[in-house]
């Protein structure tokens, strides 16, 4: 991981008891150069939204954007938050939501990815086919897949009443048991495909000749995935299984177009209420302050990707 | 000896049905899969070409007694006031997915090339800071940035969604380029500078070009992530011409929501751009998004 261009090393070289930090990052200043856009734009984007919804967490905020009238309450809204019903309902469908998402989502994911992995006519086809939902847009899927939960033209509910199942089509989506597992359905069908990808990717990497030395020591298919396979893959599998946490637990779209967080709060996360909170009831305070919640919430699980991907970054660095 | 000889065919053929066993599990599981994937865009394509008296039937049309393509002449026609919206909205994501793709590219592949080549103090921490934006959602970033456009004269303008949608763009294609440069021996550029290339011409005329797969895959997957952009745009944009296709059908079916037929044709038509364009550059928009996440 240490390339190093010739000129920046031969200086490293030239003066190599000379250290400190300032001088080292003046001898680099035409590096930063090749970075500055990037940071730029993020620093406008990112780190000043952060700092004002930090703020905004502080104050109580009329509705209306007139900020100006703002007043200091301290950690108010915290607390307005943490002691609300609201508040522990939404975590829980969060959770659920998270959990469920990714879980079945990666297990789906990786074992078409071994189905996958054999070469048999249509392969390619095959691939490209169950690749599709992941491209498409969340507000098509979502409208595709209202249209097939509908309560009186939906698909599904048809073919329940066709066999016999139901005496009426079932009322997926407004219903209040049914709502949350019936949008999970439709989030893994947007997202098992980057699973697979990405350990296809990963079934690339395991070495042919370990799997042959299993066979031939009289390891089973099974034993040859557990013991061979599965260790091999363990990196891939902790970056993909955090990249689809942290996808879903910020989904906004397939939640908030099929339900918009009904039927009571059922199938709000806390995405879609931090949304409504702020953009429906203007409650901006509360909704600032609810963002911090969730970026302390996801700076928790950054700290596990980044010590992941770190993880295999070390890795490659020995190998 | 004989023993042997007798049971080692017949364990041959045991371990020969297991592996057959899973084999065809996987083929039963991959076509449970293909119907799980396909069966909701099928029946997409059937609605879509129904009338919508056809669709709102009980027991559905299988399969449509009269196939029609009316919705589609209504949604394409610019003389008609449906057409009108669905042709700008058509072409007002055209327009900003585009000007994204190529901001995120001039933008990312000296940084990736950067975080790639150079060691900078502070350059893990950047990368990851960098990576972490992914990290956080849209909400987070929405009131600040609503505020912070308005300050600035961008709201309900497409260049607070180009921007916007830059940052978000940036740290995967910062990422997938960067697994290529990884690849890219630094051995070639070392020979360009003894042949009295600068450092920047060796950047641009022997990595540049090598990394042309990388920068492809960067560029459908920003195009890819502009198109399908809802958040932003459904909370920046507030006047009707300047819409994108995800809020612009939102906005236009909640007011007539019994129309499924030019509902289905409409999210049919939004798919249609980008699943071609994945379609056709596929080989580099997998190989990239692997390069970067498993080989690092």
């Amino acid at each position: 991981m240490t390339i190093v261009t010739g000129k920046a090393e031969a200086r490293r070289r030239v003066q190599p008891g000379r250290s400190g930090a300032l001088r080292r990052i003046w001898q680099h200043r035409a590096d930063y150069a090749y970075v500055l856009p990037a940071i730029a734009v993020m620093l406008i984007v990112i780190a000043y939204p952060i700092y004002y919804t930090v703020e905004l967490s502080f104050f109580k905020t009329p509705p209306g954007l007139q900020l100006r009238d703002k007043t200091f309450i301290g950690l108010d809204n915290y607390t307005t938050i943490l002691t609300s019903q609201v508040f522990w309902k939404v975590t829980w469908n969060t959770l659920i939501w998270t959990l469920g998402s990714t879980f079945i989502s990666f297990v789906l994911g990786f074992a078409t990815a071994l189905a996958l992995h054999r070469d048999f006519i249509g392969r390619g086809v095959l691939r490209a086919v169950l690749i599709i939902p992941w491209v498409i847009s969340a507000v098509a899927a979502s409208y595709i897949w209202k249209w097939i939960y509908h309560s009186d033209f939906g698909i599904i509910g048809a073919v329940l009443v066709g066999l016999g199942l139901a005496d009426q089509p079932p009322n997926f989506i407004d219903n209040v048991s049914t709502v949350l597992p019936s949008l999970i359905v439709v989030n893994i069908w947007r997202e098992f495909p980057f699973a697979m990808i990405m350990m296809m990717a990963g079934l690339q990497t395991v070495p042919d000749q370990l799997l042959r030395a299993a066979k031939v020591d009289g390891a089973n298919a099974w034993q040859r995935f557990w013991h061979v396979t599965f260790p091999h893959l363990r990196n891939v599998s902790v970056v993909t299984m955090l990249l689809l946490a942290v996808a879903n637990f910020n989904s906004f779209i397939i939640p908030w177009i099929m339900t918009g967080g009904g039927p009571s709060n059922a199938s709000h996360i806390w995405i879609t209420h931090i949304y409504e909170l702020a953009f429906g009831r203007q409650r901006w305070g509360v909704a600032s302050a609810y963002s911090v919640l969730l970026f302390l919430t996801l700076m928790t699980l950054g700290y596990f990707y980044v010590r992941a991907l770190s993880g295999n970054e070390r890795k490659e660095g020995s190998a | 000896m004989s023993t042997i000889a007798q049971t080692a065919p017949r364990a041959q053929a045991r371990r020969r049905m297991r592996v057959d066993g899973w084999r065809w599990a996987g083929r039963i599981f991959l076509v449970f899969m293909l119907l799980y994937t396909a069966l909701p865009m099928i029946w997409m394509l059937i609605t879509s070409i129904k009338s919508g008296f056809a669709a709102t039937q009980f027991p559905p049309q299988w399969w449509p007694d009269e196939p029609t393509l009316a919705s589609y002449q209504k949604l394409l026609d610019p003389q008609n006031s449906v057409g009108q919206d669905f042709l700008r909205f058509f072409w007002n994501s055209l327009f900003v997915s585009t000007v994204t793709t190529i901001l995120s590219v001039i933008v990312a592949v000296p940084a990736a090339y950067a975080f790639s080549r150079f060691s900078f103090p502070g350059r893990n921490f950047l990368f990851f800071a960098v990576l972490l934006r992914n990290m956080f959602p849209a909400v987070i970033f929405l009131v600040p940035l609503f505020i912070l456009m308005r300050a600035i004269g961008l709201i309900n303008t497409h260049g607070s969604l180009i921007l916007t949608y830059l940052t978000f763009g940036l740290p995967l294609a910062i990422w997938l380029l960067k697994g290529f440069y990884d690849n890219i021996p630094v051995q070639l550029e070392q020979a360009a500078r003894i042949d009295g290339a600068t450092r920047f011409q060796a950047f641009v005329m022997i990595v540049m070009p090598l990394s042309t797969p990388g920068i492809i895959a960067t560029a459908i997957y920003s195009f890819i992530g502009a198109w399908n952009e809802y958040i932003y745009a459904y909370t920046f944009l507030s006047k009707n011409e300047q819409l994108t296709l995800p809020v612009g059908i939102q906005r236009f079916f909640s007011e007539n929501t019994t129309d499924f037929p030019g509902l289905m044709a409409a999210s049919f038509m939004m798919s249609v751009p980008v699943v071609v364009l994945f379609l056709v550059l596929q080989r580099y928009f997998v190989r990239a998004l692997t390069e970067g996440a498993v080989k690092h």
